[in-house]
């Protein structure tokens, strides 16, 4: 595991911002971390880099316990309130980050991550004179400095517009495909769908809910067939050759499946029984969804 | 933490408060010299003795308004330098890379002192040649040990309220820890003038009182201790100054247990401010 905590606790006198979080992320994967604001994951990052100490529970990261500086040689942050020094030009700023990495001065290293975060040619100008998704960008740029094996990204593209967004997810899976981890906090729900492979949604402090991503997004995954001549043989046979469980409807019939690869052999089944079909809808589960859910069920309990 | 000190170092000369305060600096020297220029074309007419005194009194004005000034600047520059960058978020970046906590607050240290030093030697210079070029009978007497010494002491005054200034950073927001520091440095000013007066009324209690001041805010020890190693008066000079080291002060040598005592005070803070931050959540 890249990141493994198990019961990760944090109190501010009497106030608990994080009280139980036990979370495993593994080598390569985007790991999406939700939850609802105050739910503890801007603090659990912080433990994770070592700005914040635990006051309970412990952790590792990159194979270190958590605050070793040596595993943030290989790390790279994306901190959720950026600030960077205005009176620095982005090269000035990548040049500090590379000291700071213990790294030598290399233009060329520099280049590549201003090419990749789209700032190349603006390295030039004062920091101070970049508009917030420019700061944002030059912060990612910075956090690629040490070609990091673990990217922690607190919501990298709360200050960009929809084409920056964009940009980044693709340096999200850029970065998958290159094998890095990256673990990533954000407040948009449709972003963190498109690029994780794994969710945990925190609330109060804990995980509600965790897993993969495509394992959640199936397992709401219904087939609607309005459709006619439907005997329970047929109802029988899907149970067993695919273990979904079909309702009637009066129209139709309602079938709750386990994988999407299942839909052409249900309906090869359905038209080879003589099974008259007039419509099939297919409702999956978004990440939206599952984040209301889950949150909503918090909240009630 | 070389990168630590050379950004410290780059921000601060940046900083409005460092421009306006090197513009001030130049201002008071420049009125320095025309108050020398005029208070020497009218001593020219004047007994030896009192150009004598007078000499000395200027000498020691341009030397502790000038320590003022390099104290209210580091002050300045030192209350926010690890506050300002936690209040804004700054910090965030910096102590998740590879920098252990303790090479972040020596970092500003350094580089604060760095600055510290240079300015201070600049201002010394400049008021000891500005002494030489009027004819100071303080200046020209001066030996190289005298200078060497009391550019130390001098210099130590700015460096020892930086290791109380960055303590103060760690612990409390910008704008109280500047109001504190002043309110700390002035306090060491008032003592140098209690244990004067307490010189002059020969009254130990009163001396004594402005001793203890002085162990709260050793900074002016320092100062003393430089006008007194720097300008030592002579015969009649000294007597009607009381044998005084500067403005304020009893004009006794401070003892090597003091002088220990500020060592301990200064390196403890700068420790205090270390473990602080070192234990501190981000």
């Amino acid at each position: 595991m890249v990141i493994e905590t198990i019961g990760l606790c944090k109190r501010y006198g009497d106030k608990t911002a994080v009280k139980d979080m036990s979370i495993a992320v593994k080598e390569g994967e985007i790991y999406g971390f939700l939850g609802p604001n105050g739910a503890g994951k801007s603090t659990t990052i912080k433990m994770l880099t070592g700005l914040v100490y635990p006051t309970s529970g412990e952790g590792q990261v990159l194979g270190l316990p958590l605050g070793d500086v040596r595993a943030r040689i290989r790390l790279g942050y994306l901190p959720e309130l950026f600030r960077f020094q205005d009176w620095m030009t982005g090269s000035d700023l990548l040049d500090f980050h590379s000291r700071l990495f213990r790294l030598k001065k290399d233009p060329e290293r520099n280049r590549q991550v201003l090419q990749r975060v789209g700032l190349l040619g603006q390295e030039t100008y004062k920091v101070g004179t970049y508009s917030k998704g420019m700061q944002q960008r030059i912060g990612l740029a910075a956090a690629l400095l040490p070609d990091p094996q673990l990217l922690l990204l607190d919501e990298p593209t709360s200050a960009l517009d929809p084409i920056g967004r964009k940009e980044v997810r693709e340096i999200i899976l850029s970065l998958k495909a290159e094998g890095r981890t990256v673990l990533l906090n954000s407040h948009l729900l449709s972003e963190v769908e498109a690029v994780s492979d794994s969710i945990t949604i925190v609330n109060k402090g804990a995980v509600v809910k965790s897993g993969r991503m495509e394992d959640m997004l199936t397992e709401g995954l219904t087939l609607t067939v309005v459709a006619e001549e439907i005997s329970d043989l047929i109802l029988s046979a899907l149970q067993t050759q695919f273990g979904s469980t079909a309702q009637r409807q009066p129209d139709g019939l309602r079938i709750r499946m386990k994988t999407r690869s299942d839909i052409p052999k249900i309906t090869a089944l359905l038209v080879n029984s003589g099974v008259q079909i007039y419509e099939i809808k297919v409702k999956t589960n978004t990440l939206e969804s599952i984040f209301l859910k889950t949150v909503g069920e918090e909240a009630g309990a | 933490m070389t990168a630590m000190i050379t950004v410290t170092l780059k921000e601060a000369v940046r900083k409005k408060t460092f421009i306006v305060m090197s513009i001030l600096s130049g201002l008071y020297l420049v009125l320095w010299t025309v108050l020398l220029y005029y208070s020497k074309r009218e001593m020219n007419f004047q007994n030896s003795e009192f150009s004598a005194i007078a000499d000395l009194m200027l000498s020691q004005m341009g030397l502790q308004f000038s320590s003022m000034l390099i104290s209210l600047l580091t002050i300045m520059l030192a209350a926010g330098s690890i506050s300002g960058e936690m209040e804004t978020g700054m910090v965030h970046a910096v102590i998740s890379r590879p920098i252990r906590r303790v090479s972040y607050v020596l970092g500003r240290f350094l580089g604060l002192m760095i600055l510290s030093a240079v300015y201070a030697t600049v201002l010394f210079s400049a008021l000891l040649l500005i002494g030489r070029v009027f004819s100071l009978q303080t200046v020209l007497s001066l030996g190289i040990g005298q200078i060497i010494v009391s550019w130390l002491l001098y210099t130590l005054v700015p460096v020892c309220l930086l290791c109380v200034t960055i303590y103060g950073s760690t612990l409390m927001k910008t704008v109280p820890n500047g109001l504190l520091m002043i309110f700390l440095y002035i306090l060491g000013n008032i003592g140098g003038m209690v244990e004067m007066i307490g010189g002059y009324m020969n009254n130990n209690a009163v001396v004594s009182s402005g001793i203890f001041i002085s162990l709260i805010s050793p900074f002016h020890t320092l100062y003393t201790e430089a006008g007194r190693i720097l300008f030592p008066g002579s015969g009649i000079v000294s007597d009607l100054m009381g044998g005084m080291g500067g403005l304020s002060g009893s004009g006794r040598a401070a003892s090597t247990l003091m002088f220990a005592y500020i060592g301990v005070y200064a390196v403890g803070f700068l420790l205090l401010a270390a473990r602080r931050f070192h234990k501190r959540d981000i």
